[in-house]
Parts: structure tokens; sequence; C-alpha cells
């Protein structure tokens, strides 16, 4: 027999650890590597956007009709340097690729190099040769979104050479969001990296229980002359193996996981950034490289580091857990960025991870010498050995409780804030967008000449706009405008974060604007400061009479009466909201046809926009709710595994309990509440912890991160749900045992082999 | 004469060895009194650790009678096995009391805490267990762990616990046989003299001549004899 085969029959004697082995690093690979290429694809697409997109021009049409082929070659034809720019969604895979032509890019000269460098080579993915893209839209037509011709002009391209009928615009994908976006992402990484975390801890407790189970075989070989390092050297190669057959599996199925979540990400990338998720080609190497060092790391760790591990395990672990949690919460509390409150949750993790065992066992063992019954202290005692030697399983299950916990808070805080948000939003029945090159003041005029509106309905015209703000003294900054009139009633049922006597007045009296929290949060500003505030050259100084919550988008913006824009105010968007109230619908649209000249007037369902928004939100949070769900499901069948396996360790002594005139039932009982008073535990200790990590995430990362925050809830009927998914695996430790405490009746006459003695 | 307290009549017990079965031993029969002492000798294999569970209820024979403690077990005839193993439990719980060759104890308990916890489910009084410990010469090792104490301090121990829960049978399984010589000596002399004192019957599985000799009754299973030979 060879050496390999000498080690690898404790696998051949135990193939369900070699599975459990196998599942844990393919699961841990899966989750990690399909977040990590979402965030990969949503980092590349942001940097994409700022890269080749921000501060470009386009070539548009005067009379709004879209650009086409016919028309890049009118341009070339006039010698101007434009290029084709089609964005194509990709049928069935995630992301937009971009079909340029090589060509026409060579004359953009030096400009023309964000195609070529930067790593965005036009060969690869996102950017194809148009002729692709041309063919991809012709055989995947009907996506959602149609594929649209953007002519880019070159920085050369001047207003005054372009011929009759053209006109320059901006290339903007929306507001700048810098930093948030990245921010966004962080919180992606972190999701990550929390995953990895725990996924390693499982991983470990997996692997280091084969270890122990194999010292015999290895002392034994070690006698036969088997030097030490030979051994090491065989394991670490066994690893290694097992790693590279679970990790490429792995990362497969990450991708494909990262496939079925990208559509709703990118929908909500593009709801929150309004940038689009661009096509990227996978990476392989790193992310393999990456999981491989982590498997390693996690199992071989006490090979790495000999010895050092043992003197911290018992002296002052206490404290040193305290330590850091003192030092992780006073972290979170003044962190200044993201990055700090990231770093105060690992630490206050690091410090939760060596307390909790620690404190279970040294409760139960209190507990056990307070009860004077001597089963129960035999209970109390063997709860607190479970607590120790299933110390990473357990802390693994805490984690991940804790995190399952923080995020159903978040998510549901967040669904509920924004659809009580959005129904405010969208108080007005009918939303009608002003037809291009229509006068929205006619049609307001209409509207007030109606005395049905008046009785049960309402109204209020919408500009959408550009201007600039700043706090004396600041350089001004872009910010979104939002013009109302008249202030109807359709708005004053809004809750505001903050505000003064009477905002709504104030701001139909036009003595007054209000803001969003995000600019609120941004300027560091609240109710009564002043806003300097350039509207198309106008200035404008007035008091913020308000703060309103705007989810779902980081731009600043200022809400103000329409009355103070400007005559020559560009207007980038005009719109109605009306409830018609006696009114009928059909005559208010036949009125505003008429006003306008318009054959089909677009109407929409305010009801409809907010199932779509809805939706395209439920979406956002797909991701990372099923990330944490597979890692609950994860964690809980990590410990069921240690579980059973450490009660076959102790088999013997619950065989002594029938031997000591317990029947089956009894042993089973106690069986029961042992593995329960465990998951209990580890519950109600993950309870703290997630509600203190649902505070960071509500209080300190999302508004780092997003330049919002919500009301922070709790959901106690969801703690009471997850106490009883704990109580279940505890049921399932118990019920495993009980079946093989069943299986074999004859007491063993030595316990030599047994391990399993421990205190 | 004193009263009967274990009556076995042709008991068989066999083995699933692959395809066959293997008897352990068959048509066994062995009478046991009250104050005497029974030992079963024999190779190892030879099924004494199996006769020992067979009469504690651990193990099931395939038939035979098995009368002790009052509690008639019919395997003749095929009984509900629930309620059989409420008996038997009953039985090991306050009357039987059983000890092995080793790991007697509950690792998570110190030596006092495990001789009460014993004779709690026997529903002893706790006060004398700190007593039985002094008895059997390990009072001052009363608050030590299993794994801080010698073998035969352990099986002291395991002594301590039998006695404290007051049995009317001790079964003991190889009690030494993981000591040396000089212990085994030491812990079977106690093992002896308070079977004597409290009167209790013992039987007691040992592949020791010198120690089967110093029991009342002899019973030999080395060649799968059929009935017990008393002495
Ligand atoms: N659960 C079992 N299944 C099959 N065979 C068993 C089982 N328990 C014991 N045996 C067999 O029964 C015989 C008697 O075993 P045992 O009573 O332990 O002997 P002893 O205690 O005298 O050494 C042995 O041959 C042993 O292999
Ligand atoms: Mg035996």
């Amino acid at each position: 027999m060879t050496l390999f085969a000498a080690l690898f029959s404790h696998y051949r004697r135990h193939p369900l650890q070699l599975v459990a082995l196998a599942l844990m690093i393919l699961v841990a690979t899966t989750l990690w590597s399909g977040v990590r290429q979402l965030t990969e694809q949503a980092r590349t697409s942001l940097t994409q956007s700022e890269q080749v997109i921000a501060g470009r021009q386009q070539v548009v049409r005067e009379d709004g009709v879209a650009v086409t082929v016919g028309d890049f070659a009118t341009l070339r034809r006039a010698g101007l340097c434009v290029m084709p720019w089609l964005e194509v969604p990709r049928d069935g895979d995630v992301g937009l690729v971009i079909g340029v032509d090589p060509l026409s890019a060579a004359c953009f000269g030096d400009e023309g190099n964000v195609f070529g460098d930067a790593g965005y080579r036009i060969e690869g993915e996102p950017f194809v040769d148009i002729s692709e893209a041309a063919r991809l839209a012709r055989e995947f037509p009907g996506t959602e979104r149609a594929p649209t011709l953007v002519l880019i002009a070159a920085g050369a391209v001047k207003a005054e050479t372009l011929p009759a009928g053209y006109r320059l615009s901006a290339f903007s994908k929306g507001p700048d969001t810098g930093e948030l976006g990245e921010s966004f992402l962080l919180n992606l990484d972190a999701l990550g990296v929390l995953v990895l975390l725990i996924t390693a801890l499982l991983l470990r407790s997996v692997y280091r229980l084969g270890i122990v189970q194999r010292r015999d075989s290895f002392a034994l070989l070690h006698r036969f002359g088997v030097p030490p390092a030979q051994i090491d050297r065989w394991l670490v190669l066994e690893l290694l193996v097992l790693a590279v057959l679970c990790v490429v599996p792995g990362l497969w199925l990450g991708s494909w996981l990262a496939g079925l979540l990208g559509q709703g990400f990118g929908r909500s990338l593009q709801g929150l950034f309004d940038a689009p998720l661009y096509a990227t080609s996978g990476q392989w190497l790193a992310p393999a490289l990456t999981m491989m060092a982590v498997v390693l790391a996690a199992c071989l760790a006490d090979f790495l580091v000999p010895r050092t591990r043992l003197v911290v395990a018992r002296r002052g672990q206490g404290k040193l857990a305290g330590g850091l949690l003192l030092a992780g919460l006073a972290l979170a509390l003044l962190g200044p960025s993201l990055i700090w409150v990231f770093a105060a949750v690992a630490i206050v993790f690091a410090g939760a991870g060596l307390l909790t065992p620690a404190l279970i066992s040294r409760v139960a063992d209190r507990a056990g010498v307070a009860s004077p019954d001597p089963l129960r202290r035999w209970r109390y005692r063997e709860l607190a050995v479970m607590a120790r030697q299933l110390a990473l399983p357990v802390v693994a299950l805490q984690f991940t409780l804790a995190m399952v916990l923080a995020i159903q808070a978040l998510v549901t805080t967040f669904e509920d804030t924004f659809d009580r948000w959005l129904g405010q939003r969208l108080e007005a029945e009918l939303y009608v967008p002003v037809p291009e090159g229509r006068s929205a003041d006619a049609a307001a005029r209409w509207l007030t000449s109606q005395p049905e509106l008046q009785t049960g309905g309402a109204w209020h015209r919408v500009v959408r706009g550009r201007g600039s703000v700043s706090m004396s003294g600041t350089a001004p900054a872009p910010v979104d405008l939002f013009a109302l009139s008249p202030v109807s009633s359709l708005v004053d049922g809004w809750d505001l974060l903050a505000s003064a006597d009477d905002p709504w007045g104030i701001l139909a009296r036009e003595e007054g604007v209000l803001v969003n929290e995000q600019l609120a949060r941004r300027l560091g500003v609240g109710v009564g400061d002043r806003l300097e505030l350039d509207v198309a050259g106008a200035w404008l100084d007035l008091p913020i009479a308000g703060v309103y919550a705007d989810y779902g988008r980081p731009a600043g913006e200022v809400l103000i009466s329409a009355g103070l824009l400007p005559a020559h105010f560009q207007a980038a968007f005009e719109s109605f909201s009306i409830t018609p109230g006696a009114l009928s619908r059909a005559e208010l649209i036949s009125g505003l046809e008429a006003v306008w000249q318009v054959s089909e007037l677009a109407v929409r369902d305010n009801e409809e926009i907010r199932s779509l928004a809805t939706g395209v939100f439920d979406q956002t949070f797909l991701l990372t709710r099923a990330i944490t769900v597979l890692t609950l499901a994860l964690a809980a069948l990590a410990l069921l595994i240690m579980g059973w396996v450490f009660f076959t360790g102790r088999a013997w002594y619950f065989r002594l309990l029938a031997a000591w005139g317990l029947s089956r039932r009894e042993v089973a009982a106690q069986l029961t509440r042992l593995s329960v008073g465990l998951t209990a535990s580890v519950a109600l200790l993950a309870l703290p912890l997630g509600i203190w990590l649902t505070w960071v995430l509500v209080h300190r990362i999302n508004p780092l991160a997003f330049g919002w925050s919500l009301p922070m809830a709790v959901y106690p009927g969801f703690w009471v749900e997850l106490i009883g998914l704990s109580l279940l695996i505890g049921l399932g430790i118990a019920l495993l045992m009980g079946r093989q405490l069943r299986a074999a009746t004859v007491l063993p006459v030595s316990a030599n082999s047994l391990a399993g003695g421990e205190r | 004469m004193s009263q009967v307290v274990l009556e076995a009549r042709e008991l068989s017990k066999t083995f699933a060895s692959g395809a066959e079965r293997i008897a352990v031993f068959s048509g066994l029969s062995v009478e046991l009194a009250e104050g005497q002492s029974l030992a079963l000798v024999g190779r190892s294999g030879s099924g004494k650790s199996t006769l020992l569970n067979v009469f504690c209820g651990l193990e099931r024979p395939d038939t035979g009678v098995l009368a002790l403690l009052g509690e008639r077990f019919d395997y003749r005839e095929p009984e509900t096995a629930g309620q059989a193993e409420k008996r038997w439990a009953r039985l090991r719980r306050r009357r039987i009391g059983v000890v092995f060759q080793e790991a007697n104890l509950m690792p998570a308990l110190s030596l006092l805490d495990n001789v009460r916890l014993r004779a709690r489910l026997a529903q002893q009084p706790l006060d004398q267990c700190q007593a039985w410990l002094e008895r059997l010469g390990i009072g001052e090792l009363a608050e030590r762990y299993p794994d801080q104490v010698s073998g035969g301090q352990r099986q002291r121990a395991a002594l301590a616990m039998v006695f404290a829960m007051n049995p009317d049978l001790i079964l003991a399984d190889e009690p030494t046989g993981s000591l040396d010589r000089r212990t085994a000596e030491e812990v079977t002399a106690e093992l002896f003299r308070l079977q004597a004192q409290t009167g209790v019957a013992l039987i007691l599985a040992t592949h020791d001549p010198e120690l089967a000799e110093q029991c009342g009754m002899t019973l030999d299973l080395a060649h799968g004899a059929p009935a017990g030979q008393a002495r």
C-alpha cells in the first residue's frame, strides 16, 4: 500500500467527511466567485461609463428623430470625426456589449486610446466590432432594451462645423455618481468577504475534524519510519488536489449564479446609478488562485503558524475578545469612512467569534455548578464541552444568523419605506409627460380652467432640469432641479425628514426650497440654512424649508416652485401629475390632446409605474437574499455534520446513560435538550450581533454608501423564525444521533479506541 | 436458603456473521442467590460480555427464560419490545449496577458528581456519596475529574457509583482488565469486601483464573459450555 493510499483510507472509511469537505469548497467558491463576478462587472462598467462616456458629445438630429447609419455616412462625408456606438443587450446573458467601429475610431487620434488602452481593447468585451453588434441586435430582437445607435463626436467637432439639421448634445449616462458607486460595490465586496469568512470557518472545522481522527494513523505511519514532513507534504498535496477538483466547478457554478442574478442586478445598478452593466469577459485564474489560497490557509493554518495558537487559546481569550469588541464598537461609531466601518465590523465579529464559545461554555459551567440536581449538572457540563469542541461551526452559525437577521431587517425596512415613499411620490392617478415641442403652459392653463378638476381632483406640473448649488463660499456643484407648480395637495402628504413650519406654504410662496436627503448630507445643511442656487444664470438665495427622502438614486436634488424658473430655462423634461376627480379620464385625455394637437397622448397609470418600480427593487435585493439564505443553509449543514460527529465520538457516554437505566426515549430526550440547548444559545447570541449589524448597516454603512439612510426597524417576528430554525437544526442533530444510538445496542467493552472523552 | 436473585433457563444467543449465524452460547442455564458471586470465565470472544448484557437487558437473547429481581422475561414468546425495554430500564436504574472495564464515568463531571448522578438516578440519598468515595479510599479525590486521576482510582470511583445506588445485583465486566496486577488486586479486594458487607449478588466476567477463584461459583464459557457448574 502506498503512503497516499494509507492516508486516503480514512476517507474511504468516512466518505461523508470527504463529501462534506468537497461540498464546502464547492459552495464557498460558488458563492464568493458569484458575488465577485458581479462586483467586478459593475466596477468595470462604472469605470467605463466614467472614462469613455463622461464629458463626451454626441451628434443628434435637430428634429429629434433617432440617428441612423445614413446620418453617420452624411457626417463622415462632411469630413467630421464621428464614431458609431451601438449598445446591444446580450441575449440570455448579463450586460450590454458595445459595437464600435475601429476604423472610424482612428480619426479620434489620442482620444481614441480610451478604447484601446486602459485594458478595454476593442476586440475584448464589452467592445466588439460594430458589425458583430449589429448581428447580435438582428439575431436577438425584442430584448427589453432596444439597441440604440449613438454617434460620438471627437473633441475637434464643433457645433459650427455641423451640417444643418444636426446639433451636439452631451453623451451622458446620468449624474456623476463618483464615490457612491464605489461605495455600493464596496458593500458587495464586504458581503463577499463575509461569505468567504464564514465558509472558511466551516471548511476549517470539517477539515480539522478529519485530521484529529487521523492523528492515530499518522502516529502509526511515523512509527513505521515515515518522516512527519513527508506526511505533511502528502496532506498538503491531498488538499491541493481536492481544492482544484472543487474550485474549478465552483467557479463555473459561480458564473452561472452571477448570470442568474445578473439581470436583476443590472437593473438595480441602472436604477441606482444610471450606469448600464456592460458585459465583461470572465476571469478565471485570479479567483481560482485566491480560492485555493483560502482553502489552504483555512485548513492548514496550524501547519503554517505552529504552536502559537494554543497559547492564545486559553489565556486571556476573554480579555482579548472583550478588547476587540470594545474597539470595534467604538470604531463603528466613530469611523470616518466606509473602510473604517467595515474594519469595525470585522473586529467586532472577530471579538464575538472568540467570545461566543467561551461565553456559552462558561455560563453552562456556572449553571452546572449552581444546580443541585446531578443530572442537570451533567447536562450543563456536557453543553459546555460541546460549545468548546464545536467552537468553529458554532461561531459560523452565529455569524450567519446575525448576517441573515441584519440583511432581512435592512431589506424589509427598505421595502416598507420605499413602498410608502413611492406611494407618496405617485399620489396622483395619472402621469402625463409633455410631448416633445408642445407647450406645458398651454396645458396648465387648460387644466386651471376645468371646474370638475377642482372637485376631488388635483394636479401639478413638474419641470426637471439641472442647476448648480453652492453654500456661501463653496464652489458651485451641479444639482438636479425638481420644479413644481402649483404646490397641490398631491405633495403635502410627503413624509419629511426635517421641516420648518408649513414647508409647502413656504415653497408655494417661493420663500424657500426643499432639498433631498442626499444633498443635505453631502452639503451638511439642514432646515433654515440658506442655499445659493444657479438656475440657468439666475441666482436664487433661499432658506431650506424641509428635507425629503429620495431613495434609489444618489444625485442631489432641489425642489423649488416652478414660478422661480427663468423664462429661458431649458427643461430636460416636463410632465403633469393629475388626479382627475370629477373630470373623467377620457375627457381629460381628449382635452389635453386638443390643447397639444397630438393624436395619441402617452398617459401612464401611476399604479403601473409603482409596481414596475417595486419589481425593480425586489430584484435589487434578490442577490443579497439568495446569498444569505445559501450561507445559512451551509452553516446549518456544517453544524449538523459537526454535531453528528461530536456525538458519535461521545456515543459511549450516552449508552452509559442507558446502562444506568435511562430508557432509550429518555436518552434521546437528554440528547435533544443538549443539541437544542446549544443551537438555541447560538441563536440568542446571534440576536444582539445581528441587531448591531442592522444598526451599522442602517446608520453607518448606508448613509456612507448611498447618501441616504433608513429608519432603523427591528422585526421580532423574524427573530422568532430564526430561533425556530436554530431549534430545528438542534433537533436535526439529535435525530441523527438518536438513530445511531438505536442502531448499535452493544456496549463496546473497551473505550480505548474512543475519542470524545473531553471535558 | 436465601432468595434467588437471578435464574436463567435455556438462554441462547447467536450473532449474524455474514450469511451464517454464529452461536455465542446456547441452552445456558444458571442460578444465583442473594450474596452469592459468580465468575464468568473464558477466552476473549467467548461471550462473557454478551451474557452480562443479556443479564441487564442491553442485549436480547434469541430464546430462553430469564427471571431476576422479581421480573420475568420469557424470550420464547414475542413480547412487545417497548414494554420489556421499560422494565429493563427500571431494573438497571434502581437495582442492577453495571461496571465496565473502563469509561464508567462521565468525563465532564467530578468523581463526586458522577457518584451523585448515579445515586440520583437510583433515587438513593445524595448525602452518602462522599462517604462511598471514602470507603473506597478516594475521598480526597472527590472534586477531581476522571482524567485527573489514575485508572485504578477511576475504577474505585466506578465501584463507589455502583454501591451508592444500593443495588441487588452487580454486573462487572472485566472491571480490572485494564489495570496493572497490583492495582487490580487492590480494587478487586475492595469489590469483594464491599460485596460481603452489603450482601449484594455479583456476576464478574474475567479471563483471570485467580480472580475467578475468589467467586463462589464459576461459569466457563470457554468452549461454549452449556451449563453452569457450581463449585
Ligand atoms: N454486535 C455484535 N455483532 C456480531 N457479533 C458480535 C456482536 N457482539 C459480540 N459479537 C461476537 O460475539 C462473540 C462474543 O463476544 P463477547 O461477548 O464480547 O466476548 P467476551 O466478552 O467474552 O470477550 C464474539 O465472537 C464477538 O465477535
Ligand atoms: Mg468482553
